[in-house]
């Protein structure tokens, strides 16, 4: 009996989770897009500075990457397919994560540009990818739990699926 | 009830759950189709800012007759080892690089051991609150060196160096320091008329496309330095690096 109201509390509490886990990550996304939107330039300096692609790669990445961040910030803000957006998300943090970790394996000691526009650590400063890593796993949770639960409360797919 | 008013009635409930089930199939495809819509507009929107930027930059560049290197670096000296520097005004390791190393590097100059290419690069525009002090301290820098005062100008830009993330320094002040080694009027139009600005962006980037990412750095005859751990060469290792380049 007692399990049986937990598991109906449950059932009520996941959309308000899962709405808070969306706007959290919306949040986190335009962050980290609009903090990258007005230098290009050094968003793809930012890029090349993980040495894993050549520069005129590493340009167009980095000026691309803003853009997307942004308007998946906007698409997870207004709630739209959030079970995809979320796994585009979830892809896009498994990306970062890879990237920080192998210029953590080969050594580099660079800013991870997630929240700024990153490069090389001027000497003296250490690099900090225990931490950067930590931060992404906790958003890939959010999506994690987006990607399971992906009803929320005051999202478009609510409105237009006709819930209330 | 009859049992056909029940059939009839778990019939239309059929009916209503499928139909329920189709709709909402029809609006995950919808809108599925309308993120991936949205993302590739986006994509498309990054892309022609970027290329537009990049454009306005290349057509807007005036190249200093009297840059090397292919129009992005001042030389100073006549020596037969060169020694690259790329440095940003408003980098603090550059400034220490030159409390440390500057004398020496005069030196190797005076004694016509090296020829010095100063690389003045702008990584670090967004950390003078919007006033983008990197380019604007560069590109005046590039009129001094058009009026053969480039190595007495960026003296005193270091001299004078703001702090990191305040607004540096005024356009003004910049034109003041001029007169301070000697540079007029001609110098003072170009400041204000950002003349060298968009070429600044043009100097960042080849530093970039030669795979450098921070400053100072320091390159002898092609050879990077660096002291110990990653850590900033000092005046002795620099020395020692131009001997080994003068075999």
């Amino acid at each position: 009996m007692e399990t049986r109201q937990l598991s109906a509390r449950m059932t009520a509490a996941w959309p308000w989770i899962s709405t808070v886990a969306r706007l959290g990550l919306a949040a986190v996304f335009l962050t980290a897009g609009l903090l990258k939107v007005d230098n290009l330039a050094a968003s793809g300096r930012a890029v090349n500075a993980y040495r894993l692609f050549s520069y005129d790669t590493a340009k167009v990445i980095g000026a691309l990457q803003p853009f997307l961040e942004i308007a998946l910030g906007i698409l997870l803000l207004i709630g739209l397919a959030v079970r995809l957006s979320a796994a585009i998300a979830a892809v896009l943090l498994v990306l970062f994560i890879a990237g920080i970790v192998s210029a953590w394996a080969r050594g580099l000691q660079i800013d991870c540009g997630c929240f700024s526009k990153g490069g090389d650590l001027a000497a003296g400063r250490t690099a900090e990818y225990g931490r950067e890593v930590l931060r992404d796993a906790g958003f890939l949770i959010l999506a994690g739990i987006l990607l399971v639960k992906p009803r929320t409360r005051f999202s478009l797919d609510g409105l237009l699926m006709g819930e209330r | 009830m009859s049992k056909a008013q029940r059939d009839r009635a778990a019939a239309r409930k059929i009916v209503e759950q499928q139909k329920a089930a189709a709709k909402r199939r029809k609006v995950t495809m919808w809108t599925s189709v309308a993120v991936v819509a949205v993302l590739v507009i986006a994509g498309l929107i990054g892309f022609t800012v970027y290329a537009n930027q990049s454009k306005t930059t290349a057509s807007k560049a005036v190249t200093p007759s009297v840059a090397v290197d292919n129009g992005t670096a001042f030389a100073v000296g006549t020596g037969p080892v060169t020694v690259d520097l790329y440095e940003d005004f408003m980098c603090p390791i550059c400034h220490q690089f030159e409390l440390d190393s500057g004398a020496t590097i005069k030196q190797l100059v005076a004694d016509k051991k090296v020829t010095v290419r100063y690389h003045m690069v702008a990584i670090l525009d967004d950390r003078s609150q919007g006033t983008k002090y990197s380019t604007r301290a560069a590109g005046a820098a590039a009129e001094a060196a058009q009026e053969g005062k480039f190595q007495e100008y960026f003296d005193v830009l270091y001299a004078n160096q703001p702090e990191e993330n305040s607004t540096g320094l005024s356009d003004a002040k910049l034109i003041d320091l001029g007169k301070s080694v000697g540079l007029g009027d001609t110098f003072a139009k170009a400041v204000n008329d950002k003349t060298y600005d968009a070429w600044v962006a043009t100097v960042t980037d080849t530093f970039s496309a030669r795979g450098f990412t921070g400053t100072p750095t320091i390159v002898v005859n092609g050879k990077q330095v660096v002291g110990p751990n990653n850590t900033l060469a000092t005046h002795d290792q620099l020395a020692k690096a131009v001997e080994a380049a003068e075999g």
